[in-house]
């Protein structure tokens, strides 16, 4: 038997042994079940030093060909072997406790702090009054926007419109999204049991 | 013409700036705006003042540094009222730079921690990166002693309140701080099971987090950092939430401005062509 087979048959055995027991009681099974997923997790937990093998894989090759912003790259791994140290030492204090409150609290609030300028500026630009559609969004914007800020509340009541527009056209819209999500991830879990998605196991479709 | 023009297609630097100055000045100087409480922080103040020293929460610090920025003002008000009710809190995390956010939410509530005697391993335990995947959380799920053995610190949990917890049906309360991370692993193996959910989510997760308040998986639902404020005011306890509040209106006005600037704009640079041509 091919490789292509084996591994579709471990998968949907596997899938098997955790779908069946949240429909039938079995013990047994539901015990195997859960040592099966905490297998997994644990499994899973440990690509995190695949993803480390990755990155200094592309890292040094980054280095080598030195094109713009290499230093980064060596900067990049550079801390992520100091960070394996400093663990080593502690976590709730010296250096690596230093370096996640004075270094990544900063760098990561940042990151997502510089975030806003570029959303307000493309809110401002993209709103246009174009055509009825584009009115109406704008108003629906308008709205939200007053009803958001908390100072409007205090002088003017917009809660019923903001909480109508919220749980009308807002969950339509996010149920839609949600619906959408999950119809498609059964759809894709589908097509990969019945072995239409060989890439999901790491199998070239031609093998 | 070139005024209107202007208005039309302002560089984005104009906007960098303002935004720059209307946020930095309120945090600066704040003014007080006074704010309004929406129903939906009410509902959620209701489900975390009704805890009592029976109860377990499971706190889990679903978010990065960045998101806590965001929703910290939640995070803070919730967990004080959770202290002050003596619930047992267990604190897990699900993204590596969230395991320093528990030190330092302790210690913004360190005053009412140390008034309420509150311990750490009798009534609170910190367990720290558990939760890095789905199948952590379906795992800790169906058997939490089988996956949890060690705290934080390295620290066996037994003995603590965890020893009470089995599976899922064990918790009196899931409160989930969420950018997105494992809030679905925690929808699809607690919530969906029946255990009930409070959520504070960042600001642009709220209406695809809607259709699960609507349909009773979530308890009550803090909307971002002005569900945040909202309950530190109702809580009594002004924290980094009303603070930022000044800067949070001022930057939705400043929005609706720039939007109405450059309608004017587009229309006036419209009708300049349209004339042009004719």
């Amino acid at each position: 038997m091919k490789s292509r087979e084996l591994s579709l048959i471990a998968m949907f055995l596997s899938f098997l042994v955790v779908f069946v027991p949240y429909f039938i009681d079995v013990p047994a099974l539901d015990t195997f079940s859960t040592k099966l997923i905490t297998i997994t997790a644990i499994t899973v937990s440990f690509t995190l030093l695949l993803a480390i093998h990755s990155q200094f894989k592309r890292g040094f090759d980054f280095v080598r060909r030195k094109p713009r912003g290499w230093i980064f790259k060596v900067y990049m791994m550079i801390t992520i072997v100091l960070m394996l140290l400093f663990a080593l030492g502690g976590l709730e204090t010296g250096p690596y406790h230093w370096a996640m409150y004075a270094i990544i609290t900063p760098l990561s609030s940042v990151n997502y702090g510089i975030l806003a300028f570029y959303l307000a500026s493309t809110c401002a630009r993209a709103f246009k009054a174009r055509n009825t559609k584009s009115i109406l969004l704008i108003l629906t914007g308008f709205i939200m926007l007053l009803y958001q800020a908390p100072f409007t509340g205090a002088f003017f009541d917009l809660g019923p419109i903001g909480i109508y527009l919220a749980n009308t056209f807002g969950l339509a819209a996010g149920r839609m999204f949600l619906i959408s999500v999950t119809v498609g991830a059964m759809v894709f879990g589908i097509r990969i049991l019945l072995g239409q998605e060989p890439g999901v196991l790491g199998i070239r479709s031609e093998e | 013409m070139s005024l209107l023009k202007s208005f039309n297609s302002y560089d984005s630097r104009i906007v960098y700036l303002l935004l720059f100055l209307i946020v930095t000045i309120p945090l600066l100087s704040p003014m007080g705006l006074p704010i309004s409480v929406s129903p939906s922080t009410v509902t959620y103040y209701e489900v975390i003042d009704a805890l009592g020293p029976d109860d377990l929460v499971l706190v889990v610090l679903d978010t990065e540094f960045s998101g806590y920025m965001e929703i910290q003002s939640g995070i803070i008000a919730s967990m004080r009222v959770m202290v002050e009710r003596d619930a047992k809190m267990c604190v897990a995390v699900s993204h590596p730079e969230a395991t320093g956010i528990p030190e330092l939410v302790f210690a913004a509530i360190k005053n009412t921690v140390d008034e309420h005697g509150y311990t750490y391993g009798e009534d609170y335990v910190i367990l720290g990166y558990v939760f890095p995947n789905e199948a952590a959380v379906a795992s800790a799920a169906q058997d939490w002693q089988g996956v949890i053995h060690n705290d934080f610190y390295g620290q066996s949990t037994e003995g603590t309140f965890l020893d009470q917890i089995h599976d899922w049906s064990d918790w009196t309360l899931i409160s989930d701080y969420t950018t997105g991370i494992q809030s679905g692993s925690l929808i699809n193996h607690f919530g969906l099971r029946g255990t009930p959910m409070i959520v504070n989510c960042i600001g642009v997760m709220i209406s695809t987090q809607m259709p699960y308040l609507s349909t009773g998986i979530y308890q009550a639902l803090l909307q971002s950092m002005r569900g945040g404020a909202e309950l530190e005011y109702l809580t009594g306890h002004p924290g980094p939430g009303m603070t930022a509040m000044d800067a949070f209106t001022l930057g939705h006005y400043m929005l609706i401005v720039l939007i109405i600037i450059g309608n004017i704009g587009y229309f006036g640079t419209k009708e300049n062509s349209r004339r042009n041509v004719e």
